[in-house]
């Protein structure tokens, strides 16, 4: 498929996809939660955000918007040229928490044990073609 | 709200309670968080063993958030009252260290951005306190600008001070596992056994049989089982065990440590390897007579300072007073309360004994004694967590006070 802009709707319309394709319940340990990233310093100069919500491992919404983000169990703060590269896989999660260029927001024990749940989605979003 | 699984469970304690007596004391105080970082505290709220570095906020109302080192935040979940939302984790990533999810917590989620904030500084012997350090204070401070920090450690230590039934009992049993401890330990000795040992093999074997019985830690600090013999035991303290053999002439002190339910257990016994000279059975009466006679004299109302003056006659009338060291006692309570006799902090030397202090029926304390003849080689230490009583004492360690001479 040919590349589509990062974050734009058409990226929002294949990751929905795409997602429910390859993420099964049993794949994501059929957990219940939610969590906002959002995308500071974005390209044009504003702030967006990236919506999940996952309830009994099925992934119930996922979005992009401006604004005030839906409340969610989980808040990963970052400018966009960090979360681009974590989905370009030029740069770990793991590696961009411990260096400060991730703000992890929420219970931290919860969090840890959603961090290989986070993994497979976002090895899922970065499998999409997209311009950044 | 208690932390006793069952009805009837002699060891359970009211939490409810604890936090409704520290909101207490935090309103006279005009404080709006009270952020704990020692260990008593933690144990005293939290009800559970927490060893690792953590902090514990107390908003003025409702209940209080474990932070704790995330590897052991699920353990501890798993053993107190708190439920997951109150036991929470830390780690070194960005928004998740000690004081980004703290400050996070106390001004989004309690939404309290301004105000008088409680914290735990001061000083003491006892190494793993756990006040707030000088880069802690710092850090939090900074990152709740709108906070006046204040230390005030003495409300969880006045509210913990007067043991309840449930606390009391599971002293009773620490002190039921040591008697073990010291069991073991007598038998490992005995009949030649000492020959080719050394202290540190004999604080192991203290440590398995006080395992078998339920401890589920050597807590003290100084190497979990003071063990020392020959010359050490001359300077009245036991102190870290090594690798010495044991000797025949040789004093033996022999200072046990278990702890149930976060309960301490802590019986110093001693013991002369034979042969002992006369000299060193003199001195030996001596300490039995004189730890006899505190013993016999502890009861609410008594002061530190009105029992050592009491002693030093004694001493005194039987020529042994060179050779008692000054005090009588030091604090004891929940896991991480080693140090500080009563709670008030307007006391001559700060974070020392009053001598003044005036015990209260359910206050507890070890009979702590030390006698160091250094000249002639010899020394003993006894400890012994005691439960003050309006006319005495309860011993919770009901080993026999003697000193034996060991074959």
């Amino acid at each position: 498929m040919a590349n589509v802009a990062y974050l734009s709707p058409e990226w929002v319309e294949e990751a929905r996809k795409r997602l429910k394709e390859q993420l099964t319940p049993e794949k994501m340990n059929k957990v219940t939660s939610s969590m906002t990233n959002i995308y500071q310093n974005c390209p044009d100069g504003k702030e967006r955000y990236m919506y999940v919500s996952i309830k009994d491992g099925v992934i119930t919404d996922f979005d992009v918007g401006e604004g005030e983000p839906p409340k969610a169990e989980f808040k990963i703060i970052a400018d966009y040229e960090t979360f681009a590269k974590i989905s370009r896989a030029e740069l770990g999660a793991v590696r961009a928490l411990t260096s400060r260029k991730l703000t992890l927001r929420g219970h931290m024990a919860k969090a840890l044990r959603l961090a290989p749940i986070v993994d497979k989605l976002n090895k899922v979003l970065a499998s999409i073609p997209a311009d950044y | 709200m208690g932390s006793g699984k069952q009805a009837n469970d002699p060891y359970a304690v009211d939490i409810g309670k604890r936090i409704d007596d520290i909101q207490a004391l935090m309103k006279e105080r005009d404080i709006d968080i009270y952020l704990g970082s020692r260990i008593r505290t933690h144990s005293f709220i939290v009800d559970a063993f927490v060893p690792w570095r953590s902090y514990i906020v107390i908003p003025a109302e409702g209940l209080p958030t474990l932070f704790t080192f995330v590897i052991d935040a699920t353990r501890i979940l798993s053993e107190t009252w708190m439920d997951e939302d109150h036991v929470r984790g830390y780690f070194g990533a960005g928004g998740a260290e000690q004081v980004d999810v703290i400050q996070y917590f106390i001004e989004e989620e309690l939404g309290i951005e301004k105000g008088r904030l409680g914290y735990e500084t001061g000083m003491a012997t006892y190494t793993a306190e756990g006040w707030l350090t000088h880069y802690e204070y710092l850090k939090f401070s900074e990152a709740l600008s709108g906070f006046e920090f204040v230390n005030a450690h003495d409300i969880v230590d006045h509210a913990s001070l007067i043991k309840d039934e449930g606390t009391i009992n599971r002293f009773r049993e620490a002190g039921r596992i040591v008697d073990k401890g010291q069991e073991g330990a007598r038998e490992a000795i005995e009949n030649g056994g000492w020959k080719g040992m050394t202290e540190t093999e004999l604080a192991g074997i203290a440590a398995l049989a006080m395992r078998r019985e339920g401890s589920v830690s050597e807590w003290n600090f100084a190497g979990l089982n003071e063990i020392s013999s020959g010359w050490r035991t001359g300077l009245g303290a036991c102190t870290p065990p090594t690798t010495k053999e044991f000797a025949a002439g040789e004093p033996l002190m022999f200072d046990l440590h278990g702890m149930f339910k976060l309960a301490l257990g802590d019986h110093s016994h001693n013991y002369l390897l034979a042969p002992a000279t006369e000299r060193q059975r003199w001195h030996a009466d001596n300490f039995v007579a004189c730890v006899q006679f505190v013993a016999d004299h502890y009861r609410a109302g008594a002061t530190p300072g009105g029992l050592i003056t009491e002693l030093g006659q004694f001493a005194e009338d039987r020529g042994c007073s060179d050779f008692i060291l000054p005090g009588v006692e030091h604090g004891i309570g929940l896991f991480g309360d080693e140090w500080r006799v009563g709670a008030n902090m307007d006391v001559p030397i700060p974070y020392w004994t009053d001598p003044e202090h005036s015990y209260q029926e359910n206050e507890m304390v070890i009979l702590a004694m030390q006698y160091a003849a250094q000249e002639d080689g010899v020394g003993f230490r006894y400890e012994n967590p005691i439960v003050i009583e309006k006319g005495g004492c309860e011993l919770t360690s009901k080993y026999p006070l003697a000193i034996e001479e060991i074959e």
